[in-house]
């Protein structure tokens, strides 16, 4: 009985593995792994919203960074800064640092900014994605204001010996290599992937920052400009080794290389001299990773350690006559971070099942601009523990308990407790009510802390206390598949921290604002087959209100009582695919409201982002020669090359397109 | 929604307003959101975002000053590299003058030659504001570290030469002879000398920040000097509190009072041997105040009016209090963001 259960256990922390092997054998197809019943209904999430992303997706956007995958096909808010260029995360309403981002369990935020550039990650290296809302994340780890993200990497042990190479070749010069090689046994597998991607980035757009006096008509016109300096390129190494010395024993080795350089094209009004103003930005990245899992026979336990670092240069440069270019901005900052983390689950009496875990993360950052002199060295060692408890009673009701504890350079947090269930409310079906409350906090990062000038060690840890509740329905008919959730959430956070301009002149962080964050997510999604025909739809909308009730000490602040810049208070995005026989078509549709530059929520021309859509449309067609399956798909991004901003007054594409070969084997 | 709609230009300056001031609103870095307001002091109207309402052109990356000559304004817009000009009357575009690195300030020398100081150039540049030409520059270059490299900032008229201060990083003024164009003397001030002007008595008056804690050049007490211009020697120093941040100083019409934001508004008699005094005080300063204080100051050349502006939040319109020359207040209104200096038509 025992050894059953145990098997089971093994059986459920492989489901992921098997997922991993659907991406790589569903290119072209259709069989959609959604939120299945087992999924819906687990004591182990009572009450929480996890999504995994559909395996699908996550094959459909294999050319994309994490950026692009969650802004099309998640409730998440992307904003970005341009093709290639910074992209944070907003969930919920909240700010980048509130979304915690873990790769196979070790955080990724970086100590320095708390945040996490999803520009910088390419589907390329995730085998699952699982995207917690809100309270969710507090089973993984404290800080998760808006919710968390999860890439993992998994051994496919009935791999033998696979692989696969892409070729991307894209408007504006863009280029993307691809190569992954898996090999193994039922012992041991060993992945190793290698990318690269480059792209000129330089695309035209109508420079409505400048104008020019017509010498005839005397009428102003804006010059057609060449989006320039915004080139990227990056290039990584994943690699992956399982080793499985019996039933009971997965140990995995992973390591993550990625050097990355890119350039901000200059304001676009402007009109120096063409040498001057020019920047580039280097990130180098190595991340590794060493985990044992043992599972015993009603017990799993897991160990992880992992070393992280990495190193962001920034250079900004002027050309000076007779001296040449000379920088009057080199900031180099060294980031590292030691994380031990240590998780036990206890299958006990009556269906009780209890897990614990602590995990010690020692950070250090080192920042200095070389040439202005500035600059600060810190580290910070934290450590959080925590206890969970669930159980599921009957076969309608599931109840989870959690607390983790927080401790950070020797300073107790308050407790972070979490209390959800999930009620299935017809007898048989899947038709689950979810909810959940929790209070949750998240640190200042080290530059809120630290930076020099402006940075406050007075801080506070920002205070979350939130409430969820949701439906989740699932179900199915011969050849068809539909499953929807909607989600009602509401999150009160308060010494959220600012950087606002003191009275010295520079901007200082301040616990100053209290933000109350609601909002609604529906997602449905619907797949099946007629006959050669298979089809598969998944829809999300958000309505997001995460408005500010801060401070009001200032006369004539008009900021009380409004949106959050940013913050669209709609979103909606919908993901088709269609193939029939080695045919396929996708169409991505996305949607945002008007987004606000302005504290106030001035709707001024100048200030405002206003309201668009974009549609993006592929066909494929995928064949097998012998033991090699050839594929070749065409994207076209924004078909109606629409003229939109993601921010205030940086052009974005036009119509744009892609070519994606595959050979698999 | 169309993109061009955002275009449009509209007919916004007001008929025959003889009298006037400028807003100068700096803007958010990176977001191309400077902008201009007018306000008409007799009519106590103002009209935002003139020069993107009439010309359907934003005014470029964070707007540092705005100068008149004739009818022309000359607004530098420093991170767009350029100067903007246009009609003060009828706040139509009438060109530009490009090719400049970091511009802060301009200062004309005649119709044919203005000065156009700079951050990070190492030099003040020359252009002709007739042909809207950069015509050359002049050399600031010294053998120090590449920050030591004298951000030129306010440039003030002193016979044939100017005076300008090197702010960031810097702690230095800088005399220069307008006939040939090249640095003839300078002398070491206190700590990042942030604004600088001249009075009727041809003494010049030196407002320094005093540097922030962790700062490579120093940190210490900020203080306000009297220099005299003929001599460059100084003649009286007022030093504040370490941690003050003191700014914005300003002259009235008859260029014997001097105003600056230090927290409150000072204001200093420029013969007055005793320490200055507030004229207005800010209802913000308690320094854990969330934001707010006074950010620009102006002063009405004709009426010894004064106008200082409060950035609130800096990513929202700003308010402008308009007082009489007796600090009684007469006016408030809204401007844009990051309301940062004036200029009086």
């Amino acid at each position: 009985m025992k050894r059953k259960a145990a098997l089971i256990l093994l059986i459920l922390s492989l489901a992921a593995g098997a997922r991993a092997q659907g991406i790589r054998d569903s290119v072209f197809s259709v069989p959609v792994v959604k939120v299945t019943a087992g999924d819906m209904f687990r004591p182990a999430s009572a009450g929480m919203k996890e999504s995994r992303v559909d395996s699908i997706i996550i094959t459909e956007k294999i050319s994309s960074s994490l950026s692009g995958l969650l802004s099309e096909n998640s409730n998440i808010f992307i904003k970005s800064h341009g093709r290639g260029a910074l992209a944070t995360a907003s969930f919920r309403g909240t700010a980048p640092s509130h979304t915690q981002v873990s790769w196979n369990g070790i955080e990724i935020n970086t100590p320095m900014s708390g945040m996490v550039d999803f520009s910088l990650i390419p589907v390329y290296i995730i085998d699952g994605l699982s995207i917690s809302h809100g309270s969710a994340s507090i089973a993984r780890h404290s800080g998760g204001l808006g919710g968390s993200v999860e890439i993992s990497n998994e051994a496919d042990w009935s791999d033998t010996f696979s692989g696969r190479y892409m070729q991307g070749i894209g408007s504006y010069s863009t280029f993307d290599e691809y190569l992954g090689i898996s090999a193994g046994n039922r012992k041991l597998q060993v992945k190793t992937r290698l990318y690269h991607n480059y792209s000129a980035n330089d695309y035209t757009f109508v420079n409505r920052g400048i104008a020019n006096i017509d010498p005839g008509g005397g009428q102003l016109v804006n010059p057609i400009d060449t989006n320039h300096n915004a080139s990227y390129i990056r290039y990584g190494i994943l690699q992956e080794i399982y080793f499985r010395p019996g039933s009971r024993d997965i140990l995995s080795l992973k390591y993550w290389g990625q050097d990355s350089k890119r350039t901000l094209p200059r304001a676009t009004s402007y009109e120096g001299p063409d040498n001057s103003n020019l920047n580039n930005q280097q990130s180098r990245d190595h991340r590794l990773t060493a985990s044992w899992e043992h599972y015993g026979d009603s017990s799993r336990l897991q160990l992880r350690t992992a070393y992280t670092a990495k190193d962001l240069d920034y250079v900004l440069k002027n050309n000076i006559y007779g001296a040449g270019l000379i920088p009057v901005i080199y900031s180099q900052s060294s980031q590292s971070g030691f994380i031990n983390k240590v998780s036990y689950r206890l299958n006990m009496k009556h269906g009780v099942k209890l897990e614990a875990g602590l995990d010690a993360g020692f950070y250090n950052v080192s920042t200095l601009d070389t040439v202005s002199g500035t600059g600060y060295e810190q580290s910070r060692f934290e450590l959080s523990s925590f206890v969970g408890v669930h159980r599921q009673f009957a076969d309608r009701l599931n109840i989870r308990i959690m607390m983790r504890q927080d401790l950070a350079d020797g300073q107790l947090l308050p407790l972070i407790p979490y209390l959800g269930f999930d009620y299935r409310l017809l007898r048989g079906h899947d038709l689950v009510l979810k909810a959940n409350i929790a209070r949750n906090y998240r640190q200042p990062s080290l530059n809120d802390l630290y930076w020099e000038p402006g940075g406050n060690p007075g801080l506070e840890p920002e205070k979350g206390v939130s409430a969820e509740a949701g439906l989740e329905f699932s179900g199915s008919t011969a050849g068809q598949k539909i499953d929807a959730e909607l989600t009602l959430y509401r999150s009160d956070i308060s010494n959220w921290i600012i950087w606002i301009p003191g009275y010295k002149g520079y901007w200082e962080p301040r616990n100053i604002k209290r933000v109350l964050s609601q909002g609604l997510e529906l997602n449905a999604g619907l797949s099946g087959s007629t006959g050669r025909l298979g089809y598969s739809i998944n829809a999300g909308y958000a309505y997001t209100s995460s408005v500010n009730y801060g401070d009001t000490g200032v006369w004539g602040d008009e900021s009380y009582g409004k949106q959050l810049v940013y913050v669209p208070l709609h979103s909606a995005n919908v993901m088709t695919k269609f193939n029939y026989g080695i045919f396929s078509l996708g169409w991505q549709y996305n949607y945002y409201s008007e987004r606000f530059t302005t504290s106030s929520n001035d709707i001024s021309r100048r200030d405002w982002l206003y309201p668009y859509f974009m549609n993006d449309l592929s066909a494929g067609m995928e064949k097998e020669i012998k033991n090699l399956t050839l594929s070749a798909e065409l994207k076209v991004y924004n078909i109606f090359n629409e003229t939109y901003h993601s921010i205030l007054y940086r052009p974005m594409p036009g119509r744009n397109y892609m070519l994606i070969l595959m050979i698999k084997f | 929604m169309k993109d061009d709609e955002l275009w449009q230009r509209a007919e916004v300056a007001p008929a025959d307003s003889r009298s006037g001031v400028f807003i100068v609103n700096e803007g958010n870095f990176m977001y191309n959101n400077a902008s201009l307001s007018y306000y008409d002091t007799e009519t106590n109207e103002v009209y935002n975002d003139i020069f993107f309402n009439t010309n359907g052109l934003p005014l470029g990356d964070v707007a540092i000053s705005m100068t008149i000559r004739d009818s022309l304004g000359y607004i530098v817009v420093n991170n767009s590299g350029k100067v903007n000009i246009l009609d003060i009357n009828n706040f139509e575009y009438r060109g530009k003058i490009t090719g400049l690195t970091s511009p802060r300030y301009i200062h004309f020398i005649n119709d044919t030659k203005a000065y156009v100081s700079d951050l990070y150039a190492q030099a003040i540049s020359i252009v002709n504001p007739a042909l809207r030409e950069l015509t050359g520059r002049i050399d600031l270059r010294n053998n120090a570290s590449p920050y030591n490299q004298h951000p030129t900032e306010q440039i003030v008229a002193y016979g044939n030469y100017v005076f300008t201060n090197c702010w960031s990083f810097d702690n230095k003024i800088m005399k220069i002879d307008t006939y040939n164009d090249s640095v003839v003397d300078s002398m070491e001030v206190y700590l990042q000398p942030r604004s600088m002007v001249m009075d009727r008595y041809n003494s010049l008056w030196v407002l320094t920040d005093g540097g922030y804690e962790g700062n490579p050049l120093g940190y210490e007490a900020p203080a306000l000097m009297r220099i005299d211009a003929a001599t460059m020697s100084t003649e009286m120093v007022w030093r504040f509190d370490k941690g003050d941040w003191p700014s914005g100083l300003g002259l009235n019409g008859r260029r014997d009072t001097l105003y600056f934001i230090n927290g409150d508004v000072y204001r200093h008699s420029v013969l007055s041997e005793s320490a200055p005094e507030i004229f207005i005080e800010s209802p913000y300063n308690d320094s854990a105040a969330a934001g707010g204080g006074f950010y620009g100051l102006g002063v009405d050349p004709y009426s010894s009016e004064v106008y200082v502006a409060d950035a609130i939040d800096n990513v929202q319109p700003g308010v402008v209090y308009r007082y009489s020359h007796a600090a009684v207040p007469v006016d408030t209104f809204r401007v844009g963001i990051m309301p940062g200096s004036f200029c009086f038509k």
